[in-house]
């Protein structure tokens, strides 16, 4: 048996070169409908942003690349190591945005209130984690200025369908490369391009506290999961049907709701309709058109 | 019967369009027609909406052309000894908005077809913007022979190619702007798209015996990437010519046209077609789809137009009713 770095199911399996050629050219698209040279990634360290990182730099060379890297005082030492080891080995530009002042600023330390002022319970890690989020999309579009660059999206499909990711947080970009690609399909492709080893290899983790993994939290593992959405969704397969597949029913309501419950986080937020032409509903535009572009 | 032995040079321009920018991509057209008839093409096939972009939503309207827009007499002009397809949005006088794709010989146009099925589903939206064509003719041309004209999803249903052969085409020509997608790794080419897509066109040409010009876009409009991939395929199915996936280019690719002749007589299947036939069970059909005819081979009580009856009989809706009191 081959020391696969991951496992692949194979129905999940993509021709990474045509997916590199795809997204290459995606990526130069939508720089140049909208006006823009340069390019913003938020570097994690995780894979996500690492194989994003990459791509950019496959389609635009590394010299068009920002990487910010954004650690919280709680995130591990060996994922700003990995996203060091990112930024060197393309050769790009970054830059260190420390963020635990802002988040501390507002929920305030043992020391001191914050902005929140004083709570009777702490706030919780997902809150904590949420404001995190956020914070690092102030830093991004705000270097974004900076640079004259566009932010690049990192969220993959498996987490967006399960809406394991923040509002206006993780999920804000200008463009998403690797949106539609399933976390296993991150990996392949991810293996496909490049990125180290030890990126690949290392488990998936929203890094708020010491220890945490994805799968841990949410009680699957990425194959599986991938696979569940796979054939529900892309492949449209009914309970029996899943029933069928050998998939476990209680993980297929409960991602089922998952899915559901996330499609808020999915969707631009309604508009009462009240004039005769309402964006998005009966005004509807490519988001690049001429005179669009930034001049 | 005369059919010139010097081959037929085709020009497959594979272009990627500017969303909305119908005056650069005329530019772009007027370039590539000197380019092609620099290197001897005597047809030039552009791709669908070749000169607007495809996702045009609420601009279709804005670049939309009568037939007697300058614009488009610029390009006739462009084709004095040669023929050239392209496609763009075609205003009607009543307004309505036509995905169309136009035959231009010698300066003058011949031919105007307007799409007839206007893929609304899945990634597609067509029919909110557009409206649909409703006749289908294949045209002689200058080159001595019949061309039919089909865009993208007009070869999707299966009556279009035989219609345009048996109309008098033996060139029919599809315009495309086709997404890419589904890139498993077990598609040929890992495009399941390029699959589908190289199926039908050789499917078609052998069933047609006719060549099969597929004209297909690159590109990038908002999330869609065009996958180009354009191909020229002999009237016994062989693919003649495959240009590459996702690549620009100008692509010339020489056919003989007598390919038709011997395919046919070797091949008779366009000779031995019943459209009679076809239209006699057509007629029937579309009765019994209308529940104006009793379908004899149908069990008692399927749907019209479906023969088999569903496996537990719904309760019709009085005998509800009765039941509940």
């Amino acid at each position: 048996m081959t020391d696969s770095p991951f496992e692949l199911p194979p129905e999940l399996a993509i021709d990474t070169d045509v997916a590199r050629r795809v997204i290459a050219e995606f990526i130069r698209s939508q720089l140049r409908q909208a006006g823009f040279e340069q390019t913003v990634v938020g570097l994690s360290g995780g894979i996500d942003s690492a194989l994003v990182a990459y791509l950019v730099a496959e389609a635009i060379g590394p010299e068009r690349l920002h990487a910010v890297l954004m650690p919280y005082r709680a995130s591990s030492p060996a994922s700003r190591a990995d996203a060091e080891t990112v930024v060197a080995a393309l050769g790009c530009s970054s830059e260190l945005v420390e963020i635990t002042a802002m988040v501390d600023g507002y929920y305030g330390t043992e020391v001191g209130a914050g902005a929140a002022g004083r709570e009777p319970v702490p706030a919780s890690d997902l809150r904590r984690g949420n404001f995190a989020a956020r914070m690092r999309m102030a830093v991004l579009y705000d270097r974004s200025v900076v640079r004259g660059g566009l932010v690049v999206g990192t969220g993959n499909k498996t987490e967006s369908l399960i809406g394991y990711t923040t509002l206006f947080g993780d999920s804000a970009c200008a463009f998403n490369p690797i949106g539609d690609l399933y976390k296993s399909q991150v990996r392949q492709l991810s293996v496909a391009i490049g990125v180290p080893d030890s990126i690949v290899r290392k488990a998936p983790t929203a890094d708020l506290w010491p220890g945490q993994t994805d799968e841990n939290e949410g009680g699957f593992s990425y194959p599986m999961l991938d696979r569940l959405l796979f054939w529900r969704i892309d492949k449209r397969r009914s309970d029996d049907e899943m029933d069928a597949l050998g998939f476990d029913m209680e993980l297929v309501q409960r991602v089922d709701r998952m899915v559901a419950g996330a499609e808020f986080k999915r969707q631009v937020p309604p508009i009462a309709k009240l004039g005769p032409r309402t964006t998005g509903i009966d005004y509807l535009y490519p988001r690049r058109r001429p005179g669009s572009a930034r001049v | 019967m005369l059919v010139s032995v010097r081959p037929l040079r085709i020009a497959l321009a594979q272009i990627a369009p500017r969303l909305g920018a119908l005056d650069a991509n005329l530019e772009r057209h007027l370039t590539l027609l000197d380019e092609a008839r620099e290197g001897g093409a005597g047809l030039v096939v552009f791709p669908e909406l070749g000169l607007t972009g495809y996702q045009l939503q609420d601009l279709a309207a804005d670049v939309a052309m009568r037939l007697d827009d300058p614009r488009l007499t610029t390009l006739a002009n462009s084709t004095t000894g040669m023929s050239t397809v392209v496609s763009f949005v075609e205003e009607s006088a009543d307004h309505r908005l036509f995905i169309a794709a136009a035959l231009f010989e010698d300066g003058e146009l011949r031919h105007v077809h307007r799409k007839l099925f206007l893929p609304t589903y899945g990634l597609f939206d067509e029919r909110r913007f557009f409206a649909p064509g409703d006749s289908l003719r294949a045209v002689p041309s200058r080159l001595g022979a019949g061309i039919g004209i089909g865009i993208c999803e007009d070869f999707w249903h299966l009556s279009l190619p035989q219609l345009l052969a048996l109309d008098g085409a033996q060139i029919l020509i599809n315009v495309s702007s086709s997404p890419g997608r589904d890139l498993a790794a077990t598609n040929e080419v890992g495009l399941g798209t390029a699959t589908s897509w190289r199926t039908l066109m050789r499917t078609y040409a052998q069933l047609t015996t006719s060549f099969v010009v597929f004209c297909n876009r690159v590109g990038v409009d908002e999330s869609i990437s065009f996958w180009g991939g354009s191909e020229v395929i002999a009237p016994s199915g062989q693919a003649i010519f495959s240009a590459p996936l996702y690549d620009e280019g100008l692509f010339l690719v020489d056919v003989a046209l007598q390919d038709v002749r011997r395919e046919r007589i070797a091949l008779p299947l366009l000779r031995d077609e019943r459209p009679e036939l076809q239209v006699r069970e057509l007629d029937r059909i579309i009765a019994e789809r209308a529940g104006l005819a009793l379908d004899s081979t149908a069990e008692p009580d399927a749907e019209p137009g479906f023969d088999i009856a569903p496996a537990e009989r719904p309760v019709p809706i009085r005998e509800v009713g009765k039941a509940a009191r």
